[in-house]
């Protein structure tokens, strides 16, 4: 089964921080534009402004220089808006008149006309001033400066919204976001909650309730023609063992009655029997491994089991067989370990184990089986000191009508099927089966599922 | 003469049942369908062998509906369906014996007979089972040979009580290995034999030739020959 992990809507999160970040970008880079605008057309005005400033002080300059210029400055001055800078020296740099105490040292004077080219911007007390500085003929500094704080206050005040909007529309994007997510993960919460029951052998899992006309209801129409093409094609398989079962049973029956009636070939009649018995076995090995290949996972059949005393019994029964071959038997058995079986499948898988470890053996080799509890579940392990399994099939022996070579040559009768149903009933019981590394022998662990009852 | 109702749709597989009914001294009456097989099994049969597959349903299924009309006699279920889980069903819901087709005529035969036995064997409640000079003590679970006490597994005792309780008829491994070991499928190799041997070793070395061997079908647990 899979292992759950909290559901974390990572990809609808991720769309839905795309979204909001797309349209918080889109938004800004318009906001952005506006506000390039805003600035030229404010910068244009502070220039308008300055060149209506300039020709006005170009007229007085033309009537009557240098006094005319005084006199409107000082004029200017005592009005004092703290708008503008205005200052004029003589030659000397003795302040004429004017706003400033002296020349700002930042400030060259450039040109001697009244005219509003080559403008500069300059920063002074903090704030930004736009105007010209000129050397009038005769040498005296002129500057004439309108500060721009109320257009950067302007723009700063902008500025601020648009931060202000920024974020409104980032949170907005990360709560529609969440919200989105969380109704998507909603929905695909109960498909995964279905394909996990459907995983862990519940065939017949469907979602109630009716279909949302939507993608996501889509979806699940989908998912659920496609669990009752599933369930249709496992309920065949079971038909198909059935039918196979009683169609060829049949006529083997037949042929075994027909056997009976044969007279004066006793030997050859028990030959045949016994040929017989071994062909129904295999029959009845491939019907048990597929039955049990088709019940896996599903908790149907399964009812509480004592391992523990199944191992003990089936053991029982066994060792004497061993003890005749001379082999060293030694079981270990905690009591009481349950786990949800079926004590027939259980006892066949060991029935099948404990025989090839004895066929396999030789005489003064040793046979341990263990049962004991982990904090996984528990554990079954058979360990026998006998030839092992060759290299060539540690990975297909648990596959059907494998066989070592050797055993063929060695005469060891079988079909190949012991381990494959040995595999089939432990997948049927959810169990594991891992083949440790050893130097010598079989072993062989089972890790059996607890049973978890309900409190 | 008890008759035996054979409720079966396959005429081979009627035939040969209806060929060992009249082995055993009874009389077969053979019907092919659930619906006929139901309307008989009232009447007075010591023994009913069912099968599962048939035109009208399934026999199993129908042991209920048996009873309920009042049909008395001992159920054999004799089926293809022969994996351990069909035997453990059927016998869940009402079977007293399951025998997987295909099957031997000679475990057929043990099973009928231990069948027709049961019908008229009384209770088994009292004691000391005695066979000539062996005896089973049931409380106490032991087991003496001309007196002598004779030591036995758990398992070999419950072997030995099975034995008496069919005792002078043929038991087959696989009887042995379901009513004993209460296992249901074939293990293929012949466990059942090396512990036979055990007990029959054991009995043999007090004095006691109780179980025999029946060629190519079981054993027979017969003190009454030697008694």
């Amino acid at each position: 089964m899979t292992q759950h992990r909290p559901l974390a809507a990572r990809a609808t999160l991720r769309l839905a921080a795309l979204m909001a970040l797309a349209i918080a970008a889109l938004s800004l880079a318009a906001m952005g534009l506006q506000y390039r605008l805003v600035q030229a057309r404010m910068m244009q005005a502070s220039q308008v402004l300055l060149t209506a400033d300039l020709n006005g002080f170009a007229a007085l300059y033309e009537q009557r220089r240098i006094i005319a210029l005084r006199q409107a400055i000082d004029y200017r001055t005592t009005a004092g808006t703290g708008g503008e800078m205005l200052l004029l020296q003589d030659r000397n740099g003795v302040v004429l008149a004017g706003t400033e105490a002296a020349w700002p040292a930042e400030i060259i004077a450039q040109g001697d006309g009244f005219s509003p080219d080559q403008a500069i911007e300059f920063t002074t007390g903090g704030s930004r001033w736009l105007g010209v500085a000129r050397t009038l003929p005769g040498g005296f500094p002129l500057l004439i400066a309108h500060s721009l704080a109320p257009l950067d206050a302007t723009l700063a005040s902008l500025r601020r919204g648009m931060m202000a909007l920024g974020a409104v529309l980032a949170l907005a994007g990360a709560a529609v976001g969440w919200l989105a997510a969380r109704g998507v993960m909603a929905r695909i919460g109960r498909i995964n909650t279905l394909a996990d029951r459907v995983a862990a052998g519940d065939l017949a899992a469907r979602l109630p309730g009716p279909r949302s006309a939507d993608e996501f209801g889509l979806l699940e129409t989908h998912v659920h023609a496609m669990l009752d093409r599933i369930e249709n094609l496992n309920r065949a398989t079971h038909r198909l063992s059935d039918t196979i079962a009683h169609e060829l049973r049949t006529p083997l029956n037949r042929i075994m009655q027909k056997l009976a009636r044969i007279e004066g070939q006793p030997d050859l009649a028990a030959e045949l029997k016994t040929e017989m018995r071994s062909a129904i076995r295999v029959f009845d090995s491939l019907l048990d491994i597929s039955r049990a290949e088709a019940d896996q996972g599903s908790g149907g059949g399964l009812v509480p089991v004592d391992l523990s005393a199944v191992v003990a019994e089936v053991w029982d029964l066994y060792e004497p067989l061993g003890e005749d071959k001379a082999l060293h038997c030694t079981l270990t058995v905690v009591p009481d370990l349950q786990v949800l079986g079926d004590r027939n499948l259980i006892a066949q898988l060991l029935s099948n184990l404990l025989d090839n470890a004895i066929k396999y053996c030789a005489a003064g080799d040793s046979l341990q089986l263990d049962l004991y509890a982990t904090g996984d579940g528990h554990v079954l392990r058979i360990a026998d000191t006998g030839p092992g399994l060759p290299d060539s099939l540690k990975l297909s022996a648990f596959d059907r009508f494998v066989r070592a070579d050797r055993d063929k040559d060695r005469g060891i009768k079988g079909h190949g099927l012991g381990l494959a149903l040995v595999s089939a009933i432990a997948a049927r019981h959810g169990a594991k089966l891992q083949l440790p590394m050893v130097e010598k022998g079989f072993v062989l662990e089972i890790l059996w599922p607890k049973l978890v009852l309900d409190p | 003469m008890d008759r035996i109702l054979i409720v079966e749709d396959d005429p081979e597989t009627a035939a040969a049942v209806a060929a060992e009914v009249r082995g055993l001294g009874c009389m077969p009456v053979v019907m092919e369908t659930l619906a006929a097989g139901l309307a008989a099994s009232t009447e007075d049969f010591p023994v009913i062998v069912l099968d599962r597959m048939l035109p009208g349903g399934d026999g199993v299924d129908a042991i209920a509906r048996m009873r309920a009309a009042g049909a008395s006699g001992l159920i054999l279920v004799l089926s293809a369906l022969g994996r351990a889980a069909n035997r453990v069903e059927g016998l869940e819901k009402g079977a007293d014996d399951y025998l997987p087709k295909p099957f031997e005529p000679e475990e057929l035969r043990a099973r009928l007979r231990a069948l027709l036995r049961r019908g008229t064997m009384q209770v088994l409640d009292n004691d000391l089972l005695a066979f000539g000079a062996l005896e089973i003590r049931m409380k106490a679970r032991t087991v003496h040979v001309n007196r002598a006490h004779v030591a036995v597994s758990p398992k070999e005792f419950e072997l030995i009580t099975y034995f008496a309780r069919n005792a002078g008829q043929v038991v087959t491994r696989m009887q042995l290995l379901e009513n004993v070991w209460n296992l249901h499928f074939d293990p293929g190799t012949n466990v059942v034999d090396v512990h036979v041997g055990r007990l029959r070793r054991k009995l043999e070395d007090a004095g006691s030739t109780a179980i025999q061997t029946a060629r190519g079908e079981g054993y027979v647990f017969a003190p009454l020959a030697q008694a």
